[in-house]
């Protein structure tokens, strides 16, 4: 096959996977982890870099290149390294607890968790544009508050759900297993939040 | 026909018992009622979930919510 055919294959493969995550997450997940190719890494590539470009908009307020594509490149590094943090502590986890484990495969597998954050973060962008912050304690200020902590809460049950199928099919791992390779990559991505705000990067851990 | 429709079912058993049946002693039953629920379309459990857990934060924290929703949407 040539480029264009795979890239077109990987393509489809992607949206069908997305969709996927919506209506059955359980399924995906065993597809992603069996089938699923590193060319669909390049399209949840794409849609983090639309993001990037928007916050960077929003976050810079002026079009200044520089200083856009310094903003763009900081939360890509931010996000390039969180993946890759959060994936060496499950990988690192997973051989303490002698599991059979794929560094690939779980890239790929925990990549899709970030279908949910870009999505917060990219929601959360378009919002401060339309209805910046401070809310206010009235009606209307109270209801929206309500409707955006239940559209949050909605998409980290999500995230949460994706993650733990990783963990579930990426390292076959069992309830108390997959627990334990959380409790031990808890400390090393709450240093990286942690240095993260610091470096005023990220405030919400993108991760 | 028959053949190849055994094969698909073979290939699908495989698949689906390539990881054990999850156990968790008396918690089981309670383990399995959840994760039905998120198996397939999971979104009204998710967005009931989120609908009892705001409004338990609104209970704790009142016209506190508004402050928390502005650190949020300035936490990107």
């Amino acid at each position: 096959m040539d480029a264009v055919s795979v890239m077109v294959s990987d393509g489809i493969a992607f949206s069908r996977t997305v969709v996927g995550l919506v209506t059955r997450p359980y399924e995906t997940y065993r597809r992603i982890v069996t089938h699923g190719k590193a060319g669909e890494l390049v399209f949840i590539g794409v849609l983090l870099s639309v993001y990037f470009s928007l916050a960077s908009l929003v976050k810079v307020a002026a079009f200044r290149p520089f200083l856009l594509t310094q903003h763009f490149l900081l939360l890509a590094m931010g996000v390039v390294s969180g993946t890759f943090i959060s994936t060496c502590c499950i990988v690192i986890a997973g051989r303490m607890l002698k599991m059979s484990v794929s560094f690939e495969r779980i890239f790929l597998a925990w990549s899709y968790t970030l279908i949910p954050t870009v999505l917060w973060f990219f929601a959360t962008s378009l919002l401060f544009v339309l209805l910046p912050p401070p809310r206010t304690t009235s009606v209307a200020g109270m209801a929206f508050s309500l409707l955006f902590l239940v559209f949050s809460a909605t998409l980290l049950w999500w995230k949460v759900t994706l993650s733990y199928l990783t963990l579930r099919f990426g390292l076959k791992a069992d309830f108390g297993k997959g627990l334990i390779v959380a409790l031990v990559s808890a400390p090393v991505l709450s240093a990286w939040s942690y240095f993260m705000y610091k470096a005023g990067i990220f405030k919400v851990p993108f991760l | 026909m028959a053949d190849l429709t055994y094969q698909k079912f073979v290939r699908r058993w495989e698949e689906v018992t390539d990881i054990p049946p999850q156990t968790l002693g008396p918690l089981t039953t309670l383990y399995k009622t959840v994760t039905r629920r998120i198996k397939t379309m999971p979104w009204p459990w998710y967005v009931g979930i989120s609908i009892v857990a705001v409004l338990i934060l609104f209970g704790l924290l009142g016209q506190g919510i508004a402050r928390l929703v502005t650190i949020l949407q300035a936490g990107f």
